[in-house]
């Protein structure tokens, strides 16, 4: 399932990582478990003491602290904690009186299985490699992405006049970028926001070639180099098309 | 950056949209982790509810201190892999939507829509789950211009 990995490289993925904050926090746990009660896995799970938010850290320490044996399962048990008993919905750190980010300690040791001993689940390096290949989740070419919002707006002819979707139009006030699925799955909300926008006038643009999908699953698994990617692909638009800002769909 | 839920509450607080009617059923909100505790909307997300709603209903720990629905963090897009456990620790979301009775929940996130749409057939809630611009775009006020010829005849 993964490559031959130590201790020794994910100690030395995590050293440089670990900033005066994470080690505060990785100090400063009183192990008082109020972070227990806020989290939705714990209460779900009837209280089941493994699920506790605090818990989910513990690899950062034995590994530096060299008490963990990597193997396959210490990794297995890893990923099944860092992916299926946290959705980094940071409620936790709300209650902690320390504020100590749990959902952030656990999006670095995902980074950690990503990029050191190459694990992440399938859907997430799946979007990865359509988001390398074609700058969205969804493997859409540009013409695809462009049909797509041609059609979705003929098919409202009969009910609205004058509806536009202004593509690649210079010095709009709103770059307007969407989620891949709506594309694919959803042209109702390329339908409804482009109502909405033509109604109160707004003055918009949707980019054509690359940097409309908002999406960043490569975040979620570590993957920063990609995140970045994507990142820069929209602001690149915002630029040349000289927007003064970019919305995101809900 | 603007998200969209920010630009809706303006669009209908200072007048540029204005509604035929607003939803007659109890309604309630979803908070994304994303947009709300990460991105500070938890006013305006609950504002432009109420503004779309006749009998709004705020779920227990609406705003920043919400629960999230089991969606989060690359939960969807891991698919079936992540279903059961997202499906399971969902339970949470679903008491706290069924308490408070509502037909309808606003859920401003993509993420958060799939895995609530799932939440409502295992836990049977009886509910409809839509992104705020499906309500707007039908309740909103269409200007003149924007009304298909046919239409405007009639009314002339």
């Amino acid at each position: 399932m993964s490559k031959q990995v130590d201790t020794k490289a994910l100690a030395d993925f995590l050293k440089p990582r670990l900033n005066a904050r994470f080690k505060t926090w990785l100090k400063i746990c009183a192990n008082c478990a109020l972070c227990a009660d806020t989290c939705h896995f714990y209460l779900a799970h009837e209280r089941n003491p493994e699920m506790i938010p605090a818990y989910k850290v513990r690899f950062i320490s034995e590994i530096l602290k060299g008490k963990a044996e990597i193997n396959e399962a210490y990794l297995r048990k890893m990923y099944e904690t860092l992916y299926y008993e946290c959705n980094m919905c940071r409620r936790c750190a709300l209650f902690c009186p320390f504020g100590i980010d749990i959902g952030i300690m656990v999006a670095l040791q995902r980074a950690m299985l990503h990029n050191v001993a190459d694990i992440r689940p399938a859907g997430l390096l799946s979007a990865i490699e359509s988001y390398k290949q074609f700058g969205n989740q969804m493997s859409l070419t540009s013409e695809d992405w462009v049909d797509t919002l041609e059609w979705t707006l003929e098919e409202l002819e009969d009910y609205y006049q004058n509806l536009e979707i202004p593509i690649d139009k210079k010095d709009a006030d709103i770059l307007y970028t969407v989620n891949a699925r709506e594309p694919k799955f959803y042209p109702q909300d390329l339908q409804e926001a482009a109502i909405i926008f033509n109604a109160v006038g707004e003055s918009w643009t949707v980019p054509s070639v690359e940097g409309w999908d908002d999406t960043n699953l490569a975040m979620f698994c570590g993957d920063l180099g990609t995140s970045k990617m994507l990142v820069e692909k929209t602001f690149r638009q915002a630029e040349q098309l000289n927007t003064k800002k970019v919305a995101i769909t809900e | 950056m603007i998200h969209a839920v920010e630009l809706y509450h303006d669009y209908i607080a200072s007048g540029r949209i204005k509604l035929k009617e607003k939803i007659k059923v109890p309604t309630t909100l979803q908070d994304p982790c994303n947009v709300i505790r990460s991105g500070g909307l938890a006013e305006k997300n609950q504002k432009l509810a109420e503004m779309l709603s006749e009998d709004f209903r705020p779920m227990e720990y609406q705003g920043n201190y919400n629960f999230c629905c089991g969606g989060g963090g690359g939960a969807i897009p891991m698919g079936p892999e992540m279903k059961p456990y997202r499906v399971k620790c969902g339970k949470i979301k679903a008491e706290q939507i069924k308490a408070t009775g509502a037909k309808l929940v606003f859920v401003p996130c993509h993420n958060c829509i799939d895995a609530i749409r799932d939440l409502n057939k295992e836990y049977d809630l009886g509910i409809k789950a839509v992104h705020f611009k499906e309500v707007i775009a039908h309740n909103m006020v269409i200007p003149e211009h924007m009304l298909p010829a046919n239409n405007q005849d009639k009314e002339e």
